[in-house]
């Protein structure tokens, strides 16, 4: 049987997701069998290709992951979203309270350890959104694993679900927000 | 009670007639969602959760407010039904902030909860990110709104249990929110900093500092206890994990005692008092420096033994703190009557007893303090006069009970107080007397009663009326400083009471006037209800233990000891302060002339500065006694926490002080 291929990226977001991933230990050889990893953090290719499922990490808080994102769904067929910041999204969306201009200032200029700061501008940085937004606010997403970051278990549950076939609905004892 | 037939779920449940369809399913043992439902407080039907199809409603109807009928065929639970609930969490996530992983609540959240329940991974609606303040300006609690989802369960506990509704919603529709008085930060508002509204939130809205982030409740042991730190003897739940306490909760906030106030769920965890450590005793330049236990208890020995050889048993004065529980009392009471057999044996705040206890003797000689009521006929009464006390200051939860009584009772309040406190804030009628003139006041007020009502069969009655017939209220009144419309309009009040009820506090004591309290009790006997005759009076008791430790025979009922101590020939003193502080101005007073103090105390204070030997004392957490309240019920504390390493339980340094010296 042809590997099932799959595709990951982390926007805005702490790589927690990721790292949460890697805790599955031993799990992962048997899941090498069965699961390609092209695209990746943790491959570090660059270039998506056509992949059976996309996995998404972090929020969407500015053009580039905006981009990246819409990319991924293009390229994908089934899309997960991992994380509270992609469900929700999470610590990253503390801002989406403030003015973008001024969450600039008091994160460039304004902290206490900055001196002589500057607000980075387009186009060499991607531009802020004005508020961080969810996956699914920006494409359509096929499942969801929240959590801060979702267990090594959970994360397992859902891939092995996907391999079975079926679209994962987390239950509600697995179900995490922090 | 009519009972009535519905059919849930296809099943036929009974209920009774009145019941809402919530508590007709909740007493069926059918599970019914819900988030902003508390038991015991008016259901408002403000979050939608309890939803259920009732047959010919055309749309579904929450449970909590739909009155349960004979006949009502319901259903819990069903797609759409479900459907509506997750919409409804989804609505609430995206309304405001909720942003779980770093909130305090998160573990402890009954919309965090809910939303695991059903299974909701994302939120379909757009975010609204309002930007909302915090207010951290209380003492204890920060509100957050960020994470209110508006159920309105602070708002009906501070109104309908705790009595003071500082809290309310203001602003309308999009722009509601839960607001302190006309929108003051709540530790600028009247807020009496209760928590009870922190208990019941069902979110990281309203939290306790000190509990954030110290561990959540299914990680923390949960022991039972009571707060000793006034006399009202709240039961209590203290939350424990690591051998630290993590919150103080009450067992049942919606009970008619279930209210805690700012002393008994947060002073255990704020204070940040110094503690005395370890035994520390005079060195040759004058400092207190520590010393191990038994070294520091061996020189007490020793000095006491010298002074009883020297100058016999009454050169050593043993007085307590009626802060101190009752095993420690009774310690004390053996070692300084017993092992010492000094008469110099008093309680702190021993005048206090004395006032009240000839005070009431002289109403009645067979009366004891068992005349006074109890505080939970505050909930009943109907007239409340609060004479020379402040009681949402020095026992909030009994302040709580008389507000409450004024809001659930409708009744009415009367404060007699020449100077201002809080609660005339709660009152109907506020008596300023001026300055050293409330016997006066009350008396006239006995006596415009007497005038006002029928009341006047009963010999006693009689009495009263006899010893007053030369007041003339009007010419008094004037010299009072009260109005004389006033005060016939208390003595209206007064006269018209099925239940009144008298509650005088540390305004009063302080006069050491037993005459004060015996016009109290005729004041409350005039006020009371012809059948019963029976004064309804309480006196706001200045400590903890004060009942436990006049019971306990320490403060004798007619002897005084002067506070001069050097006046009885003492030579030392042993004062039993445990958790509790002395008053700066009773120091130099007690201490002046004497040759050795030893004071054995939980903190450092000016007073142990002054002592030659100070012994540590653990504080009331760390120990299991029994205290009586302030209206005679013993009650027992268990131990929260452990004892800092070093630190031995009061009465086992009193036993081993009392076997050194009969060695």
């Amino acid at each position: 049987m042809a590997k099932v291929k799959v595709a990951t990226v982390w926007l805005e977001s702490c790589a927690g997701c990721h790292m949460s991933f890697l805790d599955i230990d031993e799990a992962i050889i048997d899941l090498a069998d069965a699961v390609e990893f092209t695209r990746a953090p943790i491959t570090d290719i660059k270039e998506f290709p056509q992949v059976d499922v996309g996995i998404v990490e972090g929020s969407v808080g500015n053009t580039e992951e905006e981009e990246v994102l819409k990319e991924l769904r293009a390229h994908c067929k089934i899309l997960m979203a991992w994380g509270d910041c992609a469900c929700f999204g999470g610590v990253c969306a503390m801002r989406s309270s403030f003015n973008k201009e001024e969450v600039l200032k008091r994160g460039y200029i304004e902290t206490e350890s900055t001196y002589q700061g500057k607000i980075p501008c387009p186009p060499g940085v991607p531009a802020l959104l004005d508020q961080v937004k969810p996956a699914n606010h920006v494409v359509k997403v096929d499942c969801y694993v929240p959590g801060c970051p979702p267990e090594a278990a959970v994360i397992l549950y859902a891939l092995k679900e996907l391999l079975a076939g079926r679209i994962p609905v987390l239950p509600s004892e697995m179900m995490r927000f922090d | 009670m009519k009972e009535i037939t519905l059919t849930v779920n296809g099943n036929k449940v009974k209920g009774i007639e009145g019941n809402t369809v919530l508590e007709v399913c909740e007493a069926n043992g059918i599970y019914v969602p819900t988030l902003c439902h508390l038991k015991g407080l008016t259901d408002l039907g403000a979050c939608r959760m309890c939803v259920v199809d009732i047959e010919k409603e055309r749309r579904p109807v929450p449970a909590c407010t739909y009155p349960a009928r004979d006949g009502l065929v319901v259903q819990t639970h069903n797609e759409r039904l479900e459907k509506y609930r997750r919409l409804i969490l989804e609505l609430m996530f995206t309304e405001r902030n909720h942003l779980c992983a770093q909130c305090v609540a998160s573990g402890d959240c009954e919309l965090q909860s809910l939303a695991y329940k059903y299974q909701m991974d994302n939120a379909r609606y757009p975010y609204s990110w309002p930007a909302l303040p915090v207010d951290s300006v209380n003492d204890y609690l920060v509100i957050d709104h960020n994470r209110c989802i508006l159920c309105g369960r602070c708002i009906r506990t501070c109104d309908e249990i705790v009595g003071v509704h500082t809290l309310d919603f203001g602003y309308r529709g999009w722009k509601d929110m839960v607001v302190a008085d006309l929108n003051q930060p709540l530790g600028a508002s009247s807020c009496i900093s209760c928590g009870a509204c922190f208990q019941v939130c069902p979110t990281g809205a309203i939290f306790s500092k000190n509990s954030a982030y110290k561990g959540k409740p299914q990680e923390c042991q949960k022991v039972r206890s009571v707060c000793p730190l006034c006399g009202v003897g709240c039961e209590i739940e203290a939350l424990v994990k690591d051998d630290r306490l993590v919150r103080i909760d009450s067992p049942d906030i919606t009970d008619k005692r279930g209210i805690l106030c700012r002393k008994g769920r947060f002073v255990p965890l704020y204070s940040t008092s110094e503690r005395v450590k370890a035994a520390m005793v005079k060195n040759s330049r004058g400092e207190l420096e520590p010393r191990p236990l038994p070294e520091a208890i061996d020189i007490v020995a020793r000095k006491l033994t010298e002074l009883k050889a020297q100058y016999g048993d009454n050169s050593i004065a043993g007085i307590a703190s009626s802060q101190a529980g009752n095993e420690s009392l009774r310690a004390f009471k053996e070692f300084i009557s017993g092992t010492i057999g000094s008469e110099l044996i008093d309680t702190l705040d021993g005048d206090i007893y004395r006032t009240i206890s000839k005070g009431t003797s002289d109403y009645d000689s067979q009366a004891g303090l068992n005349i006074e009521t109890s505080l939970e006929d505050i909930l009943e009464a109907d007239c409340i006069i609060v004479v020379g006390a402040n009681p949402l200051e020095s026992h909030p939860v009994a302040g709580s009970y008389i507000a409450r009584a004024a809001r659930q009772n409708k009744a009415t309040i009367v404060v007699i107080d020449p100077s201002q406190n809080t609660f005339p804030y709660h009152a109907a009628l506020w008596l300023q007397p001026k300055e050293d003139k409330e016997p006066m006041a009350i008396d006239i007020l006995s006596k415009a009663v007497i005038d006002k009502s029928a009341k006047k069969d009963s010999a006693r009655t009689k009495e009263i009326a006899a010893s007053l017939k030369d007041v003339n209220v009007k010419k008094s009144s004037e010299q009072t400083g009260i109005a004389t419309d006033d005060l016939f309009e208390a003595a209206d009040m007064l006269s018209k009471a099925e239940h009144s009820i008298i509650i005088y506090g540390e305004g009063i004591l302080r006069h050491k006037d037993p005459g004060l309290i015996t016009s109290l009790l005729n004041l409350a006997t005039v006020a009371s209800s012809r059948d019963k005759e029976k004064p309804q009076i309480i006196s706001l008791k200045p400590k903890g233990n004060s009942r436990g430790a006049w019971d306990m025979g320490i403060a004798h009922p007619s002897r005084s000891i002067p506070r001069n101590l050097t006046r009885n020939k003492a030579k030392a003193l042993y004062l039993l302060l445990s958790d509790d502080y002395l008053d700066a101005s009773e120091l130099p007073k007690l201490s002046k002339g004497l040759e050795f103090i030893i004071i054995q105390s939980s903190y450092l204070s000016p007073a142990t500065s002054k002592a030659d030997v100070v012994l540590p004392s653990p504080i009331w957490p760390e120990t299991a006694q029994e205290y009586v309240t302030l209206d005679g019920i013993i009650k027992s504390t268990s131990r929260l926490v452990k004892r800092p390493h070093g630190i031995k339980s009061e009465s086992q340094i009193l036993r081993e002080i009392s076997k050194q010296m009969k060695k």
